[in-house]
């Protein structure tokens, strides 16, 4: 262990050793003729491209919250714990009449207390026929990115739930078979588009979707009516219970934008534990939704605020049960050296309790700075995140910049306030630093 | 008293013939810059006061006066992304991001001083109304008023070209007439079918002192699209009309 993290320590020097190497080695080209090289327009039946990125992370521990008590309760990692990240991403495509075949891998890698880790994984594959612009066959692994919101999106029935505090991560998709009909009218309706989706469901074949051996349907009816972005979605099928949706965006004025979405979940199962480990299941319809705005300042200020209500998500009592459940078990732990109860609550927290922003009611606010003080491609930002029910709430400062050709840089911390038995307040770490350096490349 | 009448009757008859009619200069100034319907290339670069410079490649489709969209083809970091705009309408599309997410046309997807409304330009007489045009030896001026609140520049003064109906110089003003950016139209270069426009645009801003930003132009030509692919759910193919 202790050379993990001298090897974690020499790694973080290397990679913020490249990037002042890289800031302060930039080319500087005298006034030259603007050249177009033609043969940069010409069209290959392939492509091949994806990006390497190095995230180095320094996370600062609670000792004194349930979440911290659950995964450290029989180790000691001192007050802070450094982990990096590696990650590679590929894509390519092939390109022959109608047809197109398209893959994105991805393969990441981690160092951390817990050792060495890494993955690998097809994020998108998929053929695609096009007969005609008004039609697209797919037919394979895709994401489809259904829903408005920028930080949760709880029409997306057929995505996985992306992370309100990294919106921009690329996800894995699920198998289906989809096709987009589109039509455009010379009218105050402009276009309608329509989006059927099958989702099989078996053994090695979208497996996490749902339960195994079914067939399920999805759809988006797409419509742009007086310029307003608007989809009717739904969900079918034995893997789930059936779900509705609709979302709208639309341009108030050139620089105020609102969007909203809505979900319907018919009979959710919601599994929940009281503070003595009684599991209970409780079925209801739920309801889900969101409404938004962003706009921008005359001078490139751009503000994204969010409120989304989680019809799935756990009441403040719910929450501060289970957090009460694992300080509990952790007290048995340190009384009988008995960590059945911490065994239990670990279980319960895998994709129920541990989901981000599991809980009802969520405030998003995003402020972001283009090219302050002349700096061009660098963009400062602040992002919030406000628990509603139990007033605890992250804050998270970010700077980015993107004015080497091909290389993302980006510092970003993160840090979370919240009294005990609230959401921010019981999470395993005070704060968080990343650094990010990303490099693209591609023929 | 006859000579009087002889000589506003004269005037009354040849005076429209010199007036000159601003809409239809401006519509034919659109017409020499683009075909109504097209496909081009066109690199973008940026460029700093110190003289580092960062570019783009794009190909952009028009249909009509107000459907474009454009492809980003390099840097790696921004290939496959798209932008699309519909009259007032614009979006992004990011591929393995997100879904596409309305934009503003005072934005600008790629920094610098090309906004966004400089990047997906429609036709200018579809945007602006002419409210005077002077002439000054060689050229026009033509003084452009924004029809509604939606469009980026408020005030537009062209300088064109007379013999060739080309701007020569564009100033993009707010509704104070304060100065946002000067473009400069240069490198009349023929096209082809009947297509001679400037290959080269540049900007300065003197809300960007010391900054630059240019447009080239390449395999500019017509073509006609159907109107599906001027939608959302089309972004992401965008490389198929190549």
């Amino acid at each position: 262990m202790r050379k993990d993290r001298k090897k974690i320590r020499t790694l973080f020097f290397i990679s913020f050793a490249f990037c002042f190497f890289l800031l302060t080695s930039l080319p500087v080209s005298a006034e030259e003729k603007y050249t177009f090289d033609i043969s940069e327009t010409e069209k290959k039946p392939y492509s091949f491209g994806g990006h390497a990125e190095f995230r180095p992370v320094l996370f600062g521990l609670d000792r004194d919250t349930s979440l911290y008590k659950l995964r450290f309760y029989n180790r000691d990692e001192g007050s802070a714990i450094e982990e990096l990240n590696a990650k590679l991403q590929l894509e390519g495509s092939l390109e022959k009449g109608i047809a197109r075949v398209f893959i994105r891998m991805n393969m990441d890698y981690k160092l951390s207390y817990l050792g060495e880790d890494h993955e690998a994984a097809i994020y998108e594959g998929f053929l695609s026929l096009k007969p005609s612009s008004s039609l697209t066959i797919d037919m394979g692994k895709k994401i489809l990115k259904w829903g408005k919101g920028y930080a949760w999106n709880p029409a997306a029935f057929v995505d996985r739930p992306k992370d309100p505090e990294d919106t921009e991560l690329s996800l894995e998709g699920f198998i289906v078979a989809s096709a987009d009909y589109i039509k455009s009218f010379n009218s105050h309706l402009k276009t309608v588009s329509f989006t059927p989706v099958v989702i099989p469901v078996y053994e090695n074949v979208n497996d996490d979707f749902g339960k195994l051996n079914n067939l399920n349907f999805a759809g988006k009816l797409y419509f742009l009516l007086f310029d307003t972005d608007i989809d009717l979605i739904a969900l079918a099928g034995d893997s789930k219970t059936a779900r509705f949706g609709a979302d709208f965006s639309r341009n108030i004025t050139t620089s105020f934008e609102v969007h909203g979405e809505f979900a319907f979940i018919n009979d959710y199962k919601k599994k929940f534990i009281d503070s003595n480990g009684n599991i209970f299941e409780k079925e209801y319809d739920a309801k889900s939704y969101l409404i938004g705005a962003r706009y921008l300042t005359q001078k490139d200020t751009t503000y994204i605020l969010e409120y989304y209500h989680n019809g799935t998500g756990f009441t403040a009592e719910e929450m501060r049960d289970y957090f009460s459940f694992i300080d509990k078990g952790y007290n048995t732990y340190l009384l009988s050296g008995s960590d059945a109860l911490l065994k239990k609550a670990l279980n319960i927290t895998e994709g129920n309790y541990g989901k981000a922003n599991s809980m009802r009611d969520y405030l998003y606010l995003r402020v972001s700075q283009k090219e302050p003080f002349d700096i061009l491609y660098f963009t400062p930002s602040i992002t919030s995140i406000f628990n509603m029910n139990d007033n605890s709430f992250s804050i998270s400062p970010e700077l980015l910049y993107t004015g080497i050709t091909n290389i993302e840089l980006r510092l970003k911390a993160s840090f979370i306030y919240g009294e005990r038995l609230s959401e921010y307040g019981e999470k395993q770490n005070d704060y968080r630093i990343e650094f990010l350096i990303r490099y693209y490349f591609g023929i | 008293m006859l000579k009087i009448i002889g000589l506003i009757l004269t005037l009354i008859i040849v005076a429209p013939v010199y007036a000159i009619d601003g809409t239809a200069l401006l519509k034919q100034v659109d017409r020499n810059l683009n075909p109504e319907s097209y496909e081009s290339y066109r690199k973008l670069i940026n460029i700093e006061p110190d003289g580092r410079k960062k570019e783009y490649t794009l190909f952009t489709v028009k249909k009509g006066v107000d459907k474009v969209v454009s492809l980003f083809l390099t840097p790696a970091s921004e290939k496959g992304r798209s932008t699309l705009r519909l009259g007032d309408n614009m979006w992004l599309y990011i591929p393995n991001v997100a879904k596409p997410i309305r934009i503003t046309s005072i934005q600008s997807v790629v920094g610098g001083v090309f906004n966004n409304a400089d990047i997906l330009q429609l036709d200018y007489a579809a945007e602006y109304n002419v409210e005077k045009v002077d002439e000054t030896g060689g050229e026009y001026l033509l003084f452009l008023k924004a029809k509604t609140k939606a469009v980026a520049y408020d005030r537009l003064k062209i300088w064109a070209d007379k013999a060739k109906k080309l701007p020569t110089k564009i100033e993009c003003l707010t509704e104070a007439n304060m100065l946002i950016k000067t473009l400069y139209f240069k490198d009349i270069k023929d096209f082809g079918s009947g297509l001679a426009r400037p290959a080269v645009i540049e900007t300065d801003s003197p809300l960007y002192k010391g900054y630059k930003s240019v447009m080239i132009f390449a395999k500019v030509k017509e073509r006609d699209f159907k109107d599906e692919v001027f939608t959302l759910t089309f972004m992401p193919n965008i490389e198929s009309l190549r």
